[in-house]
């Protein structure tokens, strides 16, 4: 109301005595819809409290960790990730593939280590720091990636990650979620996890 | 809600398959017990005992509502009800019937818990129509429904499938023990700790002692000065002053170092005596613990009697077995790693050994083959089994042929070598006498895995035979699983434990004492010519050129015994210890040559050797690989590089690249580090991180640059800063070369070092 007048140059003061006075008319009468008048607004509420609440439709997201691996940004989904790890002491163990750079001692457990560039193929492009392990972890496997640095935690929509572009990130489609809108790898934690070729099984 | 449910009904079902298990087993062992006997009394007794066992695991089948389980017991019930009342016979035809619904159950029981398991309600429809049958062969049709209403006049509340406590007994489940144990022995990394403080604290009292007595030196001969300074007037009072202070400088620091020398021995002594007490509480808690976890053997064993029984039937061979010794107790571990080892062994019996009765009849020998496994305590914490047998021998011959055709002997080998020395190859893989595979056994892997198993607690296997009479296996086991001992050796930056049980010695040789016989080194071991190889190749480690012609003397672990033994030669052999053997993680199932891992007390990781991998794997080491590549690079002069990088994972990664090209590589972790290595070794080139703690790859350059010796050494800088004004910085302190890390690749880099060395 003070702004309806505080557009005008200055107070319309006339304005202001007729509504007051109005409002004081009405409460002197004491107000009372009528009969129609309330069963109006009881339907209204009725119509207003029947109505179902708007469902929002989540689109589907997931959480992943955002890595660097070379000057490259990778995702990897929470859910997979036990902990991080920094990465102190890695003993190597001979008579491995290459992929597995070695092992740690994680709280009196030993955990290997793999290196997803080598396990991929990819390429040696770009040195890291290399100096975080993140600990990946399924019902029945667990084993640290290498990483450089972590960036963050952040969701992804499912529906936004693009499948397939192998050209693109030289991962093999298999072990891929997408690749988020901004170019950002999401791996598939559970497909690499359960990978029967990470499992190192020899026998002399 | 449903998620607490479900891990109820989880639970439940686990007790289910244990308390289900224990039912079974008795149920079978009554079987076998009524085939065997035929006193009448002695067959109602066991029925009795049997009847209640199908009762009570119906009742437990109930509560969890495994409807098949349940019928089947039902049924089970009522036959073996209808044998109590002496309604049929406990004929063998019954009696396989019974078994084989037992059989049933089992295969049912392993499928329980698991999701989208069939309700086997098909599987056991047949068996619950057959036993029933069996029950209306019987004169009185009625006697299923008597049957049943006397199996439902038992008391119900002996079903409860949960543990009773007495006063001096309680159950623990096996897990539990075993994570008590796994704990306990988490300690000995504590006492190692302990141990490794302590040795270090007296390293630092031998630092101050020695500081402590050069002071007191220095000290004596400045209080000479002084008294000679007295003397002579001349001394200005300046200089007076001056070596007063420097004297009460000198006095007060001897002080304050017999105060630290002082404290320094009172930490060591308590560190001394925390580790000795240490010690003896994780020594004396790990036996504790160990013995907690004792079983006797016939908690294995009873499992046996229905393995021959069910073999020779389907083998058509007819058995027997006996066994003695099955109240010993030992070690739970050694009980469940042995089980496989056993089990193959009296199948071999069967499947091998003993005769077709044809066969037998032919040969006067009772129609029932006799197999017996004999448990018995032997000193020094020792348990010996017997697993014999009254068969047929093993034909030696067969094995000379097998051996062959193998390619484990030659020709003319096979045909010298007497029996006592061949029958051990009977343990080797791939060799089998049998003329067809069988699912059973034939593939020649059997006795193998036995052998390895057995070694792996520790233990010895060894084989008699006798043709036409019989075989008989000797296994003997530790009583409780000793902590495992090993010998810490060093290759090159390497470390390894190698395991006490397969180690027959280290030895120390000259270097003009490893003769060369056929491009393979040998050294002589207590008059016997034993072939040498280096543990690095046998374990593919990267090899490394040994500046000049390396020490006088080599050290080597002798692995193996008797003919089998084979030195390897190690750098350092650095101590022998207590281990605490880790596996490898899930991703490592199994890594050639390496059979898990240790922490030392110091914190760090070490893998642990797998002796029989390692001979295996010397052996396949073609003969002269090793003479051959230290041929290929003698010619060559190796250059050197120092990598100078403080991440650990960084710096492996361009030592692996450097290595593999060619280049002996050293590394450093720091400026500082870097600098100490330029200064004791000769270098062709540096590469260098930037940013490092303590000096950093500028500073490094600048003081490379400004030595008089090394001014000359090529500096490559790899970097993650990739600014202009870093660049230009690099060149300004003398860098021959500055690569971003970004940017970085394999290749470049070592065109880089190419041109510049």
């Amino acid at each position: 109301m003070n702004e309806t007048g505080a557009k005008k140059p200055a107070v319309d003061w006339a304005e202001v005595r007729k509504r007051v006075e109005v409002t004081r008319l009405k409460i002197e009468q004491g107000w009372a819809p009528g009969l129609e008048e309330r069963k109006k607004i009881l339907r209204q509420r009725a119509a207003a409290l029947a109505k179902e609440p708007e469902r929002i439709i989540e689109e589907e997201k997931i959480e992943v960790i955002e890595f660097f691996l070379t000057h490259e940004r990778y995702g990897i989904e929470s859910s997979y990730v036990r902990e991080v790890y920094p990465l102190k002491d890695l003993t190597p163990v001979p008579c491995t593939p290459p992929f597995v750079l070695g092992i740690i001692n994680v709280r009196g457990r030993i955990l290997s280590v793999t290196d997803l560039k080598k396990f991929f193929n990819l390429p040696e492009k770009g040195l890291g720091d290399l100096n975080k392990v993140l600990i990946l972890s399924s019902d029945d496997m667990e084993f640290g990636i290498l990483a450089d640095s972590i960036a963050g935690v952040r969701t992804v929509p499912v529906a936004g990650l693009q499948k397939s572009l192998p050209t693109l990130t030289g991962v093999g489609e298999e072990y891929l979620k997408g690749v988020a809108g901004d170019g950002l790898i999401v791996l598939d934690a559970g497909r690499i996890l359960s990978d029967k070729a990470i499992i190192v099984n020899e026998e002399v | 809600m449903p998620g607490k449910d479900e891990a109820f009904l989880k639970r439940l079902l686990a007790t289910f398959r244990v308390e289900a298990a224990e039912h079974i087993a008795a149920i079978s062992s009554g079987l076998i017990e009524i085939e065997k006997s035929s006193s009448p009394e002695q067959h109602a007794e066991v029925i009795e005992r049997l009847f209640r066992e199908a009762h009570s695991m119906k009742g437990a089948a109930r509560t969890v509502n495994l409807v098949a389980i349940e019928s089947l017991c039902q049924s089970l019930e009522s036959v073996l009800s209808a044998l109590k009342r002496k309604e049929i016979a406990p004929a063998r035809e019954l009696l396989d019937l019974l078994h084989r619904s037992v059989n049933v159950i089992e295969g049912l029981l392993s499928n329980v818990g698991k999701e989208d398991a069939p309700s086997g309600m098909e599987m056991i429809r047949d068996f619950v129509r057959e036993l029933d049958e069996a029950v209306k062969t019987s004169p009185r049709q009625e006697a299923k429904e008597s049957g049943e209403r006397v199996a439902e006049q038992q008391p119900e509340a002996r079903t409860p499938a949960v543990s009773p406590v007495t006063a001096e007994t309680m159950r623990v489940s096996k897990q539990r023990l075993d994570s008590i144990l796994l704990r306990t022995e988490e300690l000995l990394t504590a006492k190692q700790a302990a141990g490794q403080r302590a040795s270090e604290l007296r390293e630092i009292r031998e630092v101050i002692s020695s500081i402590r007595k050069g002071w007191t030196k220095n000290l004596l001969d400045m209080r000479a000065i002084e008294r000679a300074s007295k003397k002579r007037t001349a001394v200005s009072s300046a200089t007076d002053l001056r070596l007063n202070k420097l004297l009460s400088f000198l006095e007060s620091g001897s002080n304050d170092i017999s105060v630290l020398y002082d404290a320094v021995i009172r930490s060591g002594k308590a560190a001394e005596s925390d580790n000795r007490s240490i010690a003896a509480m994780v020594d004396g808690l790990l036996d504790e613990v160990k013995t907690a976890s004792l079983l006797p053997f016939s908690y294995l064993l009873e499992i046996m009697p229905k393995i021959i029984r069910d073999l020779s039937r389907d083998r058509g061979k007819e058995a027997e077995l006996t066994i003695k010794g099955g109240e010993i107790e030992i070690d739970r571990r050694v009980l469940d790693e042995i089980r496989g080892p056993l089990i193959h062994l009296v199948r071999n019996s069967i499947d091998h050994g003993i005769e077709k009765p044809e066969e037998r009849a032919a040969k006067k020998k009772p129609l029932a083959g006799a197999v017996k496994i004999d448990v018995t305590l032997k000193e020094g914490k020792s348990v010996e089994v017997l697993v014999s047998d009254d068969g047929a021998g093993i034909d030696t011959a067969l094995i000379r042929n097998a051996a062959v055709k193998a390619g484990l002997l030659s020709k003319k080998e096979a045909d010298t070598m007497d029996d006592r020395k061949l029958l051990p190859l009977i343990f080797r893989s791939g060799l089998t006498t049998s003329p067809i595979i069988t699912d059973i056994s034939g593939r020649g892997l059997g006795l193998a895995i036995v052998q390895e198993r057995v070694e792996k607690l520790g233990g010895d296997i060894s084989c008699e035979t006798a043709e036409g009479k019989g075989t008989m296996f000797r296994i003997l086991l530790p009583l409780t699983l000793a902590t495992f001992r090993g010998v810490h050796v060093r290759v090159d930056d390497r470390h390894c434990i190698i395991p006490l049980t397969g180690l027959d010695r280290t030895v120390r040789v000259r270097r003009d004492q490893i003769n060369t016989v056929e491009n393979r080194e040998t050294i002589s071991v207590e008059g016997r010519a034993v072939p040498l190889v280096s543990l690095g190749t046998v374990l593919e480690l990267p090899r490394k050129k040994k500046a000049g012609p390396g020490p006088v003397y080599m050290q080597a672990a002798v692995l193996g015994s008797g003919e089998q033994r084979i030195a390897f030669r190690v750098d350092d052999i650095v101590s022998e210890q207590e281990v605490l053997v880790k596996d490898l993680g899930s991703q490592l199932v199994r890594v050639r040559n390496v059979s898990g891992a240790t922490v030392l007390g110091t914190g760090r990781v070490v893998p642990v050797l797998n002796v029989s991998d390692l001979l295996k794997s010397a052996v396949r080491l073609s003969p002269g690989a090793e003479a051959r590549i230290t041929a290929e690079e003698a010619p060559a002069e190796r250059k050197s590089v120092l990598v100078v990088e403080d991440s650990i994972t960084a710096r492996t990664l361009l030592k692996n690249i450097l290595a593999a090209a060619g280049y002996d590589v050293q590394t450093a972790v720091d400026g500082v580090d870097a600098f100490t290595a330029l200064k004791t070794g000769k270098f062709d080139i540096v590469i260098s991180d930037i940013e490092m703690p303590r000096m950093n790859g500028l500073d490094l350059t600048a003081k490379i640059r400004s030595d008089a010796q090394l001014a000359e050494v090529p500096v490559v800088l790899v970097t993650a800063l990739e600014s202009r004004e870093d660049r230009e910085r690099g060149v300004e302190v003398g860098a021959n070369a500055y690569i971003v890390k970004s940017s970085f690749d394999q290749s470049n880099l070592l065109e880089v070092i190419k041109r510049l060395i």
